[in-house]
């Protein structure tokens, strides 16, 4: 059964913690085990809710009495706030609170600088909000708050931010961060190679544009509020709801049922929560603040670019020597905070290598804050790392693929230790060049100026172990249902259908004889954020826990009713099995259930520690086959294979569509999005979705997911890994690499923009190179 | 990205929007509205802010009808997109223009958008749509595009706007020959496509020579026995996004060689671009790689690139190759 | 300038609604603001997403991009009309066995707009139900699944149909 262990820690500064050690022994689900719901596919359990809009998000609350609220952006990307009136904002009929520096209580947010701050560091800063009867008339006051500004000098990129002279963004110049990691001796690793890779790469700023925008809708009840968020993180947001407003966190409720995409975006608490609950205080009425698109491109997080110079070096076998690389990313305006943006990681980790030193630097920059993306800075890093192995292989004639099995290893080499799974990463070799048809001669059109190549990349991800805390609540009713509770949230991944389908696993019921809750800070217990693809493997032990305990009451139960000793016992299908007699003489739980109300079996499972001896990551490839019509520049994807390991697969069917969806926003990455900020204003000129272009359906191949599937019995006792992030960290450099095959052009920087291929092909036309 | 109040009304007649729109203070100060798939984004990004608007869709003197007419194709100025797309007598007669309509927008934008807005929409230069940012098409004093991200603008501007004309349509009609229609409080009267659209000077901050107080009524194509057309696009997505840039050509053979050439480019000016210099390259040759490459080369002559659009002088040219060559296999 | 209303009469769903709009209201406001019918989504407001996709008089169109008043008279159909009897549309039930959404945020204008497609054209190709929602961003990349679910939709729809032809008959 469970154990709790606490244990007292005094900093140096006197504060005392608590460290709290608990979890349930569980037997890991091995290879072996007969499992009847995890690993079969299964359709969401909130499908119904989201094709009948009937889903509530965020957006879709309507309370009695309920404002709508907006946000005035600064139109400058540094300048001091000299002055601001909402004299007329709030006389305006039909506008009930205003807020903004003239009257904003002094609350803290990032680093230095405050929820309505004198200094404006990006275009997109809040500098007032309104809330009013109906967006219109929202809008109509936002046009009628007076503020004037003295423009600053700014930076809006790595370069104009750490030229000399440079104005300095925060206290202390622009420099936030500076991580430095080294093994061995990179220059004689070097000196060794017999060919090297020398470049400087670059990635673009990409924005998440989830959907549903960023937004709450809060409710005050006496000193008790209520926030609707969208959100990856409800007691996040209860957290810091309660520390921004001085509540305690009792006082604050955060439900969350359903969100309209996150993508990382939405795993901090951002400004226009505590806005809303701050106008909703003062109006007395509840308040709707949703941001609108140019909000969400401009304020809510971003994906750093990155300046890479990546020298690599191998020896005439393909054993790489060296990786060295230089990291700049531009965090923008400020540090958001949230998972961290560790370009440098896959550099240390993805290949064998005695020699490795990397250097990232997070560069401020005056534009909106970048915050998490899907695999931040692993993405970022597969697109320079995968390039240069790439050319490697090109240089010593090698099949890239035999490159990089050349370089395999099965051990954390940063933490010096193995994986948890040490053959994941071959496996996804495997499987993805299986399936692909990895070596075999493409098929090239008839006519010369359509030109097809292959590429493959590989990765790991730093995410997908999971962690304690999180806890999960079951309890079987007297009709022979199972509730599952927990303070976790279904970010649109499916999370919901997976952890149901691991609670009626362990308890021997069928899927629809248990009813799912998550997403509310008041009825459930703590889960953590959804982030580092973790949600799957922090929560799912936690629920086979309490499931487990349930189950073992229920069968203790179950003897007393049938009189037989409960070793003979079993559960399967909903019903109590005796050894040895026939299945049709099985017993319905809610025989035995009903039989003890209103007693009920309720238990807690808490998710234990993860082993301190083993590294745990997850592993993909892919591979991509692309046309390029070099006449017009043209890149057409014809297909992607994907292989990820992410141990046991609990629900085939949504970590299909979580790889398919990987893929997608990864050849929107690899070719067309990017955020383009006007050098002259530092205005963003794509704030919206018409010039940020995100993949249309038209734009997507098919894409296979080969599914890979061993369990992580080193993991955690359920064997599964998470699958959130990493479908999109190989795509575009596979997709890169493709093109170098097809026409033989080389791209360093992303994205593969129509104008960038155009160029390229036209420059060696130039140098008489065939067109 | 809402809007500022406006009034709106629906006249009886075309007489009355007229005679509305010559009583107007300003141009902006009173709009047409019909399908407003442009005009309602430029009132919600704060370009314009009209205090009236008048539906076109249900009066008398206005249609979406499509017919043939004394030789000539000509569909009304409320016909949508959607009825261009799919319509049987464009597909016969013009399949280029069906093409154009095809590989415009989307299919709910195009079952709403007008041919008449269309063809009158406003550019989609984002310093232009961007309210913050004086530009000269919006009454500022210079056009930031010039010394800007300017990878999506104009290699032939004869004005002080480098932004592109967004219409496909439009791109053809001029390589048809085609005629706008229009009235205002002096009469009708007709005006070739190449005289309709016209780059924008310091008397004239818009893309054509519609009067205030006109409106656009039809559109006529001139039926050349023979002559065939292509419409080619570039995008940078396969779906939903306006030209990098486009080509639209058509001739007819006669005893085997061009005649009635036209070449036409969107995506390069702030009007569809017709390029004399490729027709008469063309004109009186046969079709062949060689005289293709030449009128393309002769199309280009004159582009002058900006800084970040240069990848477009080869993605025409090349794009000026392949329409011809499809007009050659029509 | 005032703030003057306008009474505009919908049909929404089958069901007459009058409002008191302004002008400047659009339909997507109305819908989700006035109405309560919130299904239908507000995402880029700019018609460059297609998340409020309904159809009117039959045909899908972007209802950010549509005034409320210059809807009078016409029908509405958003995504809380679909479905008969308390079944599920045909697309609705596609949608949920072909797995084609995540987040579920751009679903009901996606399920919109193939309603729009298969009312005028039962049978259609895969290419016609590939451009039929090339005006639906989806972020969460489920594409391939929505024109998985497209193909079954198709088939649900015919067997749909024949059951109420049945009905009809009988």
């Amino acid at each position: 059964m469970s154990t709790w262990q606490v244990e007292r820690q005094e900093g140096e500064d006197g504060e005392v913690t608590l460290s709290v050690a608990e979890g349930t022994p569980l037997s890991p689900w091995d290879a072996g085990a007969a499992l009847r719901i995890v690993g079969t596919p299964r359709t969401r359990l909130e499908g119904v809710e989201k094709v009948t809009g009937s889903a509530q998000y965020a957006y879709d609350v309507r309370l009695a009495g309920q404002l709508y609220a907006g946000i005035l952006r600064s139109p400058h990307p540094h300048a001091r706030l000299t002055r601001v009136d909402t004299t007329a904002a709030a006389a305006l009929p039909g506008v009930h609170a205003v807020i903004s520096l003239a009257d904003a209580p002094d609350i803290d947010w990032y680093d230095d600088s405050k929820l309505f701050d004198p200094t404006l560091r990006f275009a997109g800063d809040e500098v007032a909000a309104v809330a009013a009867e109906d967006e219109d008339i929202v809008a109509d006051a936002l046009r009628l708050v007076v503020a004037e500004y003295e423009p600053l000098p700014f930076a809006i990129d790595i370069v104009a931010a750490l030229a000399p002279g440079a104005t300095p963004i925060h206290e202390g110049g622009n420099v936030e961060s500076e991580k430095t990691y080294e093994r061995g001796d990179v220059e004689a690793g070097l000196r060794a190679a017999d060919v090297t890779f020398d470049r400087v790469l670059t990635t673009q700023t990409a924005i998440h544009h989830s959907l549903e925008p960023h937004g709450c809708t809060v409710a005050w009840e006496g000193e008790g509020v209520t926030v609707w968020e969208s959100t990856q993180s409800i007691f996040d947001v209860r957290q810091q709801v309660a520390e921004k407003l001085g509540l305690g966190e009792s006082q604050v409720r955060v439900i969350k049922q359903h969100m309209g995409g996150g993508f990382g975006s939405k795993q901090i608490v951002w400004k226009q929560t505590v806005i809303a609950a701050l106008l909703a205080k003062r109006s007395g009425r509840p308040v709707q603040l949703m941001l609108d698109r140019e909000g969400e491109s401009l304020a809510v997080g971003n994906r750093n670019p990155t300046r890479q110079r990546l020298r690599l070096g191998a020896t005439a076998d393909g054993t790489l020597t060296a990786i060295d690389v230089t990291i700049h990313q531009a965090i923008g305006a400020h540090s958001a905070g949230g998972e961290g943006s560790n370009t440098a990681g896959l550099y240390q980790t993805l290949y064998a290598c005695p020699n490795v030193r990397t250097s990232q630097t997070g560069v401020y920059t005056n534009t909106g804050p970048a915050v998490a993306f899907r695999a931040p800075g692993y993405v970022e890093a597969a697109f320079a790392l995968e390039t240069g192995m790439d050319d490697l292989a090109r240089q010593l004639g090698m099949d890239p693929l035999a490159l990089r099995l050349t370089n395999y290893t099965g051990d954390d080499q940063s933490k010096e230790m193995p994986f948890s799974q040490p053959d994941g990463l071959r496996a996804c070799y495997e499987k993805a060049t299986v399936a692909f048809g990895w070596g075999e001669t493409i098929e090239q059109p008839a006519e010369s100026h359509r030109r097809r190549g292959v590429g493959i990349a590989a990765h790991h991800w730093v995410g997908g172990a999971g962690d304690p805390p999180g806890y999960a609540w079951v309890k079987l009713n007297p009709d022979g249902r199972a509730d599952i509770i927990t303070g976790t949230q279904d970010i649109g991944t499916g999370t919901r259908t997976g952890l149901a389908m691991v609670a009626a696993e362990e308890l021997g019921f069928t899927l629809d004889q248990v009813t799912f809750h998550l997403g509310d800070t008041a009825l459930g217990p703590y889960a953590p954020v959804s982030s580092g693809s973790a949600t799957m493997a922090t929560i799912g032990p936690a629920i086979r826990a309490a499931a487990a305990e349930a189950k073992a009451e229920l069968l203790a139960a179950a003897a007393a009713f049938l009189e037989e000793p409960v070793e003979r016992l079993s559960v399967r299908d909903g019903l109590i099995r005796v050894a040895g007699e026939p299945e049709d003489r099985a017993t319905p739980v809610a025989a035995v259930t009903g039989s003890m109300s209103p007693h009920m079996i309720q238990t807690q499972g808490a998710r234990g520690g993860n082993p301190e001896d083993v590294s745990i990551q997850t592993f993909g490839v892919q591979c991509a086959e692309v046309e390029v019509d070099t006449r017009t520049g043209e890149v057409t994807i014809l297909r992607v294979v994907a292989a990820h390991d992410c141990g046991r697969i609990i629900n085939p069917t949504t970590v299909d569509s979580q790889v398919i969806g990987g893929v997608t926003q990864g050849i929107g990455f690899a070719l067309t999005e990017e955020r383009v900020v006007d050098a002259a204003t530092g205005i963003v000129l794509n704030a919206n979705l018409e010039e940020y272009k995100v993949p249309t359906v038209s734009d997507i191949p098919g894409i296979q997911n080969v599914h890979v599937g061993i369990p992580d019995l080193k993991a955690n006792p359920t064997g599964s890994k998470g699958i959130g992030e990493p479908p999109l960290i190989p795509t575009a450099p596979a997709i890169a690499n493709a093109v170098f095959d097809a026409v033989g052009v080389r791209f360093y920087d992303l994205p593969l923009s129509r104008s960038r291929v155009v160029d390229a092909l036209a420059a060696r036309e130039r140098q008489g190179m065939p067109a | 990205m809402t809007m500022r109040t406006f009034a709106y009304a629906q006249p009886e007649s075309l007489a009355d929007v007229i005679a509305a729109l010559g009583a107007a203070p300003s141009r902006d100060a009173v709009r047409p509205l019909a399908g407003g798939t442009d005009l309602l984004t430029l009132m919600k990004g704060d370009i314009v802010a009209p205090d009236r608007l008048l539906d076109l869709k249900r009066l008398t003197g206005l249609d979406d009808t499509v017919e043939i007419r004394d030789n000539e194709l000509v569909l009304g100025a409320l016909t949508t997109l959607t009825a261009i797309e799919t319509g049987s007598l464009v597909g016969e007669h013009c399949p280029a223009l069906a093409k154009a309509a095809s590989l415009a927008a989307t299919p709910q934008l195009r079952n709403r958008a007008t041919l008449g807005g269309n063809l009158l929409q406003r550019p989609r230069c984002w310093y232009f749509r961007e309210h913050l940012i004086p530009c000269w098409l919006k009454g500022g004093d210079a056009c930031p595009a010039r010394e800007g991200e300017n990878g999506l603008h104009a290699l032939f501007a004869d004005s002080p706007c480098v932004a592109v004309h967004p219409s496909d349509l439009a791109t053809v009609l001029l390589a048809m020959d085609a005629t706008v229609t229009v009235r205002g409080d002096a009469g009708e009267r007709a005006i070739a496509a190449g005289d309709f659209f016209v780059q924008p000077d310091e008397g004239r901050r818009r893309e054509n020579t519609l009067g205030g107080d006109e409106v656009v009524l039809s559109v006529a194509i001139p039926l050349i026995p023979g002559r065939t057309s292509a419409y080619h696009k570039a995008m940078d997505r396969k779906a939903w996004a306006f030209a990098l840039v486009s080509a639209a050509c058509s001739f007819r053979l006669d005893g085997g060689v061009m005649r009635d050439v036209r070449v036409v480019l969107g995506g390069v000016a702030p009007i569809p671009w017709r390029s004399t210099a490729a027709e008469a390259a063309l004109d009186g040759e046969r079709p062949g790689a060689d005289v293709f490459a030449r009128a393309a080369a002769a199309a280009l002559a004159g582009a002058e690139p900006l800084r970040h659009n240069g990848y477009k002088v080869h993605l025409a040219r090349n794009l000026v190759i392949e329409a011809l060559e499809e007009v050659t296999r029509a | 300038m005032g703030r003057h209303r306008h009474t505009v009469t919908l049909t929404i769903n089958g069901e007459t609604h009058d409002l008191a709009v302004e002008p400047r209201r659009t339909l997507l406001d109305a819908l989700r603001d006035d109405v309560s019918l919130t299904g239908t989504k507000k995402v880029c407001d700019m018609g460059n997403c297609g998340a409020c996709t309904v159809l009117v008089e039959g045909q899908a169109m972007y209802s950010c991009l549509l005034l409320a008043v210059d809807c009078q008279g016409l029908s509405v159909t958003t995504i809380e009309g679909l479905g008969h009897d308390g079944q599920l549309d045909p697309i609705q039930r596609a949608f949920i066995e072909a797995d084609a959404f995540q987040c579920g945020f751009c679903t009901p204008g996606q399920v919109m707009s193939l309603r729009g497609l298969l009312d005028a054209t039962p049978s259609p190709s895969d290419e016609q139900i590939e451009r039929a929602v090339t005006g639906n961003l989806c972020r969460c990349g489920a594409y391939l699944h929505i024109i998985d679910a497209g193909r079954r939709a198709v088939v649900l729809d015919r067997e749909a149909k024949e059951v109420r032809d049945v009905h009809v008959a009988g």
